[in-house]
């Protein structure tokens, strides 16, 4: 499976057998959902950055040379479009890519993490709904940003490598369309979750089956087609953006916002009316 | 000087002077040679023959405007009731915070300027001219939606948005711990809570529109500006099934719990309150036969009727809602008062049962009732089946002082197509309370006490409402409660014209395809001399059943 980091893994220990309470996940899309760039972005930063300046133009024009491939892929399946675009890092060391994934997270998709999504994302998690992240991206790109959010559980794109080096071939299965609501299934049934008690949320339609496998769709700066999805499956629609919200003052402390220690659901509240007369 | 309303006649439902139309009467029978009526079905309009002895309930006809609101505005603020005039309170150094009802009232919302807009300019050069310059404006939206920036300057004007929009004009966040202040507790323990900036300031100043007599008061600042944990005390469902109703404020445990608030909020709050009323013009020019007792239907009449109902036919939904939310009502401002919160609140709601009371006589068997497409949620935006349960059960069953318009264990029809069809950036919490909770329970205890805090405290419906422009997660529950009276009084309900009875029945009520089978179906269980009465709308219209 393209699950680089399970929390089995992560903690070292199994979780309790018999633990009474729910668990919930909240599954997040990257690009475009967390962070306002995409996957030809992270690609073309790599292929601009491995090995010396001939092998970055070598990389480069092998990457543009398959522009209009993608565009086809982009229209037809993402699948086919993670595949025609990874097939460029063919011959990347396994090395240069770990390195470059690190330095692409903390140079560049720190800095465009949506403000308001990383917000939601921990108000999530102090909900107990965890985190994990289910995207297209590669595991050498999505490790380190996982690390980053406090993440344990990501499902990303990997790399097959014949002797240390890509081979331009992704390991089954992509992280694309279908795949990723399998993944999440999956994912539910080993942690003992209930799929209809977590939510998702991602931007777009090729992410429809994903969202609809999940108790709690949300669409987050959705594009056309999954917006008139979400419109007629109902599902809430939500708009991330870089810049603060107009209408929202910036003096708005964003970690201040009330939680359930602010309500006191002990206090007198009844049913037979506040007058307590009837 | 005298007030600009006096020379404003004394009014007798007898002798009011109509405006559009002639109604020598506004409780009628239908006989055999009666037209049919116009009743509202969501957004459209049905033109239905009604059974013989139906008593149809119309509104009285609007009142007399103000002829010169701005007149009356600035004598309110230098003849306050109980305080001093407004420019004797203010001083340069002092911080002044002024609330602003949100986009749920008035319906339709009116033509420019907004009456908000009229009493904010005089109120800013007030300010204005005696120093004072630490003032925000706040709309004070409680859990409601945050409104956009076009409603904003829509509703506060281009001089007041492009002095204070966004940094001291901003809709007021109840989910932002910063911006909140706990002033204590009432006698009967409920939790007091407040805009900080409202609490922090040497004066509030509070605009009100009184659409219906359930508007104004302590009600304004102790909902407006407070979150949900001050208003779960009075917004649940024990408390809303003790409001008989919730248009008779001195029969409301609902406006009971919000007085004790507001109450407590005086005691450290200095509350400038400015209330208005409006009339029930609801529709002019070429729509006011809308307002006509359909008796005296000229053919212009039915012909703009038929012209109405074929466009509205042939419009996609889409263009429909917008062109219905678009509609700018020709409200008139009938009256304006500014002081004391109670004082001020007494004088407006006198003008308002003034305006809008009929006296009936007993109850009926089955009450007809025509949900439009608007309510106070669902500005620019869709009417779900919640809030279509929200404005027959919730308003239009409350349109009553004394008792209500039918009797107990009797059935209402409300006429609407009901929809399975949501606003997902207004509603999202409405669409999974519909489609998950309603499907498990319609008993409100149960859905309070299993869901309530759940909804209240999700993430995803707070980011939302503080970001966006949703609803906040609690706000379907409310809207839930809002019907439990009539749900604990009526033994039926039926959708007439339903086009889902799946809608319906997830409800709880159940469906007729036309309002005749409707009311076959009703008349079947309590005999053909069943007494029906249809509430005639628009505009609006309080009963005062003897």
């Amino acid at each position: 499976m393209s699950v680089s980091n399970h929390r089995k893994a992560s903690n070292g220990h199994a979780p309790k057998a018999s633990r009474p309470q729910k668990r919930r996940a909240a599954f997040y899309d990257l690009d475009g959902t967390l962070v306002d760039l995409n996957l030809v972005h992270a690609a073309v930063f790599t292929l601009a950055n491995v090995g010396e300046w001939s092998g970055r133009v070598s990389y480069l024009l092998g990457f543009a040379a398959r522009i209009p491939r993608l565009y086809v892929a982009e229209q037809r399946d993402r699948r086919l479009l993670n595949t025609v675009l990874f097939e460029a890092f063919k011959g990347v060391s396994r090395d240069r890519l770990f390195s470059l994934g690190e330095e692409y997270c903390d140079r560049i998709l720190a800095a465009h993490l949506f403000p308001r999504a990383v917000e939601l994302l921990e108000a999530n998690r102090a909900a107990g709904i965890e985190p994990v992240l289910v995207t297209g991206s590669p595991d050498f790109i999505v490790a380190p940003l996982a690390r980053h959010l406090g993440i344990a559980d990501f499902a990303a794109n990997r790399f097959v490598f014949s002797r240390g080096r890509a081979t331009g071939r992704l390991a089954e299965p992509v992280m694309a369309g279908d795949e990723k609501a399998v993944w999440c299934s999956d994912y539910a049934a080993q942690h003992n979750i209930d799929l209809a008690d977590c939510w998702g949320y991602a931007d777009s339609h090729y992410d429809t089956a994903f969202l609809a496998a999940l108790g709690h769709p949300v669409a987050v700066n959705p594009d056309r087609r999954l917006r008139a999805a979400a419109l007629s499956r109902q599902w809430p629609v939500i708009h991330f953006e870089q810049a603060a919200d107009s209408g929202q003052r910036d003096d708005f402390d964003s970690d201040q916002h009330l939680t359930d220690k602010d309500i006191n659901h002990d206090s007198e509240r009844s049913t037979r009316g506040s007058d307590g007369a009837a | 000087m005298a007030r600009p309303e006096a020379r404003l006649k004394e009014l007798k439902t007898a002798e009011l002077r109509h405006e559009v139309g002639a109604r020598s009467d506004l409780v009628v029978k239908v006989n055999r040679r009666s037209e049919r009526r116009i009743i509202p079905y969501g957004e459209e309009f049905l033109f239905e023959k009604l059974p013989v002895g139906t008593r149809v309930i119309y509104p009285p006809p609007p009142l007399d405007p103000l002829a010169d609101p701005d007149q009356a505005i600035r004598y309110a603020l230098l003849h306050p009731e109980n305080q001093d005039p407004l420019f004797a309170q203010l001083s340069p150094n002092m911080r002044v915070t002024i609330a602003i009802d949100d986009i749920s009232l008035p319906l339709p919302q009116m033509r420019r300027p907004d009456i908000r807009e009229r009493l904010l300019n005089q109120v800013l050069q007030t300010l204005a001219d005696y120093g004072v310059d630490d003032v925000h404006l706040v709309i004070a939206t409680s859990l409601h939606r945050r409104m956009t920036e076009a409603e904003i300057r829509r509703v506060v004007g281009e001089r007041a948005f492009k002095q204070y929009w966004p940094d001291r004009l901003y809709n007021f966040d109840a989910e932002n711990r910063a911006e909140l202040a706990m002033l204590g507790k009432t006698d009967h323990g409920e939790e007091v809570w407040l805009s900080r900036r409202a609490v922090e300031s040497d004066l509030l100043i509070y605009l009100n529109i009184n659409l219906v007599p359930m508007d104004g008061g302590h009600k304004s600042v102790a909902v407006g500006l407070a979150p949900y944990q001050s208003l779960r005390h009075h917004h649940n469902v024990g408390t809303l099934r003790d409001s008989h109703s919730y248009m008779d404020p001195t029969r409301s445990a609902l406006h009971r719990s919000s007085d004790r608030m507001g109450k407590l909020i005086h005691e450290s709050v200095n509350i400038f309150q400015i209330e208005t009323a409006v009339n029930t013009r609801m529709y002019g020019g070429m729509m006011d036969f809308l307002h006509k007792n359909e008796d005296h239907f000229t053919d212009w009449d039915r012909t703009r009727l038929r012209g109405f109902q074929w466009t509205m036919r042939n419009m996609s939904n889409e263009m429909r809602r917008t062109v219905l939310h678009n509609y700018a009502a020709p409200y008139g401002m009938i009256g304006v008062w500014a002081g004391d919160t109670e004082t001020v609140h007494q004088k407006a709601l006198a003008r308002v049962f003034q305006q809008y009371a009929v006296p009936v006589k007993g109850q009926a068997d089955i009450l007809i009732v025509g949900v439009p497409y608007i309510c106070p949620y669902n500005v620019n935006s869709i009417m779900n089946p919640v809030l279509v349960q929200c404005t027959g059960l919730g308003y239009l069953f409350n349109m009553y002082r004394n008792k209500p318009l039918v009797r107990e264990g009797g059935t209402m029809i409300i006429c609407h197509p009901l929809r399975d069809e949501f606003h997902p950036e207004h509603h999202p919490s409405y669409i999974e309370f519909f489609h998950r909770c309603l499907a498990e329970t319609t008993d409100a205890v149960e859905l309070e006490k299993n869901f309530e805090r759940e909804f209240a405290r999700n993430p995803t419906y707070i980011h939302m409402y503080r970001y966006g422009n949703a609803y906040h997660g609690v706000h379907p529950f409310y809207m839930w409660y809002w019907g439990e009276p009539a749900r604990q009084h009526v033994g039926r309900v039926i959708a007439a014209g339903c086009e889902q009875p799946e809608v319906a029945a997830r409800l709880g009520w159940e469906a007729a395809d036309t309002l005749d089978e409707a009311i076959a179906m009703a008349t079947s269980e309590l005999g053909r001399s069943a007494e029906i009465t249809y509430l005639h709308l628009p505009p609006l219209v309080i009963a005062d059943v003897e």
